[in-house]
């Protein structure tokens, strides 16, 4: 019955719609972007207003804040660390050096023989041959332990062949050529004096992974803290909620301000956190510029880089959404007129 | 059913609802009430009045039947349409559920924020609002500093604000003395004199007699058409 009722009234309505096409077409567009523009205002509305109510009364969120910012600050410092290690370590492995230590007993035609061969394979930039005799020689003009070494029956000194790799050679490379040199039969130990370098770089992963778990676990921090205050918030204002959903607001519209909190939230933490890490910076760069020079280094400490200053404010803004979505999801369900 | 049709506002089908645990609350409630309709829902305290307009809101589910609002099955309705429906229905309770931490201007804009008015279009439509109940001059005051009466009246503006094509209200005169009730009910009636539906919850039986509008009668959640019994024997 309905249905028969209906279909004059549309046909009706197609005949005007054809009439005044571009009106109604305009008029539409008109409406939509106008709801668009509101729904737009809104979140500019919502955002200023929950910033403000934070900053209003910044005691009630200072407690929040202040541990966002140090479990943000954890992470952040260790990343300085490694970040300054890194350019450490990478200006150290332009020196490394093997050292190939004969047989005792080489004498210097084999063993200038086997330079010209290690010369030859991939991976070495330069070689160079130091007989027994002038390695003693060297020694007894450097040590000054002369007259002790004339007590000795014999050299007590192998030859060498130092073998310079070409910069920049990658770790594994470098492993092969070390093989390659301890198959020579003449060969009795290569030493590599990068060995500690290595060690720095199994502790450089190893702190990168533990940046990794410290950073989750502040992560699931962050997450919780925020996620009970927004908690708080919410039974703050059941009232408000209540009548907000009677009078036809919708999930999104309710979860607006809760989320933009989370957000601010996760920020000001951010931007306490670059404060942390600044003051962390300031107060150990002299003592560690202190300490290089006494090892003779040039070395100085860098402030968190400005890209990995941004990835952290992000990820602190991102972490306080996500903090209030779980708590808002949780808990705004329980809230019905 | 003819549900389709444009001049049913409300339709209840055979409507049961049992709370969990407790006792049917409604069994078998069937009525329509017509566009620009305006009637009275009387019963004793625990008949189910609440529990009837909560329906039409959602804020509850039937058990069994099907109700319809502005040709909606509400039985269709999915979670997110909620909000929608909600939209086009005004509530009034005996509790304002008034907000006190805002001014009784943005207490009465809620429900445009929410629909997406433009500031100005909202400014507009509130202060008619408040000017049909009579409150012009009080936009900027609490509504914590108003009297009962006054308090009411902003929860009546907020209802129609968004010019619903149903409005609905339970007891809201529950707590005013006759002379305010009748002022209330006075307004409650102009509102239908522009075509919107209402439909007023009140065991106020004396005020429902002397205005004779048509009447829906609940007892121990069955529904009786005042004007089948005489002398109002389920009073
Ligand atoms: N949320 C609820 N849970 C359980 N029982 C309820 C609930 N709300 C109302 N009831 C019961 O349903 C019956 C009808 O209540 P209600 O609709 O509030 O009646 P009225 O508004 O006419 O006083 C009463 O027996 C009441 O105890
Ligand atoms: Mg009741």
């Amino acid at each position: 019955m309905s249905e028969v009722r209906r279909k004059p009234v549309a046909k009706n309505a197609d005949k005007k719609a054809q009439e005044k096409q571009s009106t109604g077409a305009s008029l539409q567009k008109i409406g939509s972007r106008k709801r668009l523009s509101a729904w737009g205002a809104h979140h500019q509305l919502v955002a200023a207003e929950t910033l403000l109510r934070l900053l209003k009364n910044p005691l009630a969120s200072l407690l929040t804040w202040m541990v966002v910012a140090i479990a943000l600050t954890l992470p952040g410092a260790l990343w300085m660390a490694l970040d300054n290690m890194q350019q450490f370590s990478g200006r150290f492995q332009e020196s490394g050096r093997i050292s190939v230590y004969l047989q005792p007993g080489t004498d210097v035609v084999q063993g200038r023989e086997l330079a010209q061969r290690i010369d030859r394979l991939p991976g070495v930039a330069e070689t160079e041959f130091i007989d027994a005799d002038s390695a003693l020689d060297d020694f007894r003009a450097n040590s000054g332990l002369e007259a002790a070494l004339d007590f000795l029956p014999e050299n007590p000194l192998p030859s060498v062949i130092l073998v310079e790799p070409p910069l920049q050679l990658p770790h594994a490379e470098l492993m092969k050529l070390v093989g390659q040199l301890n198959n020579y039969q003449l060969v009795d130990t290569v030493q590599m004096d990068m060995a500690w370098l290595e060690r720095l770089q199994a502790i450089l992963d190893l702190s990168e992974r533990l940046i990794w778990v410290l950073g989750i676990l502040l992560a699931l921090a962050i997450l919780l803290v925020v996620g009970n205050t927004i908690r708080l918030a919410i039974a703050a204002r059941v009232d408000e909620i209540r009548v907000v959903k009677l009078v036809g607001g919708t999930d999104a519209w309710v979860r607006r301000p809760f989320l933009y909190t989370g957000l601010w939230y996760g920020m000001v933490g951010g931007l306490l956190a670059w404060l942390l890490l600044i003051i962390c910076w300031a107060l150990l760069q002299g003592p560690v510029a202190q300490l290089a020079e006494l090892y003779g280094s040039g070395f100085t400490l860098k402030p968190l880089s400005a890209g990995a200053a941004m990835i952290l404010l992000l990820a602190a803004m991102i972490l306080g959404w996500l903090g209030a979505w779980w708590s808002v999801s949780r808990h705004l369900g329980e809230i019905e007129p | 059913m003819t549900q389709g049709n444009s001049n049913v506002m409300v339709r209840f089908d055979r409507v049961s609802k049992r709370y969990p645990g407790g006792k049917e609350a409604l069994s078998g409630v069937s009525f329509d009430l017509h566009r620009g309709e305006f009637a009275f829902l009387t019963g004793h305290s625990g008949a189910g009045k609440s529990t009837l307009l909560k329906l039409m809101m959602l804020m509850e589910r039937a058990s069994r039947g099907q109700v319809f609002v502005d040709g909606l099955n509400l039985n269709r309705l999915r979670p997110s349409q909620v909000p929608y429906l909600r939209r086009k229905v005004g509530v009034v309770f005996q509790n304002h559920q008034l907000l006190f931490d805002r001014s009784v201007y943005d207490n009465v804009a809620l429900p445009l924020q929410i629909a997406g008015y433009s500031p100005a279009d909202a400014g507009r439509r509130v202060r008619a609002a408040l000017d049909s109940v009579g409150l012009l001059g009080m936009e900027k005051r609490n509504p914590i500093e108003l009297s009962g009466g006054e308090q009411q009246r902003v929860g009546i503006a907020r209802a129609v604000v968004n010019k619903p094509p149903l409005l609905l209200a339970d007891e809201p005169t529950g707590n005013l003395d006759p002379e305010l009730s009748a002022e209330i009910m006075n307004l409650f009636m102009r509102f239908q004199q522009v075509g919107v539906s209402v439909l007023i919850a009140t065991h106020d039986i004396a005020l429902v007699e002397r205005l004779g509008h048509r009447r829906l009668i609940l007892d121990h959640g069955q529904l009786h058409e005042g004007d089948v019994i005489a002398g109002g024997q389920y009073v």
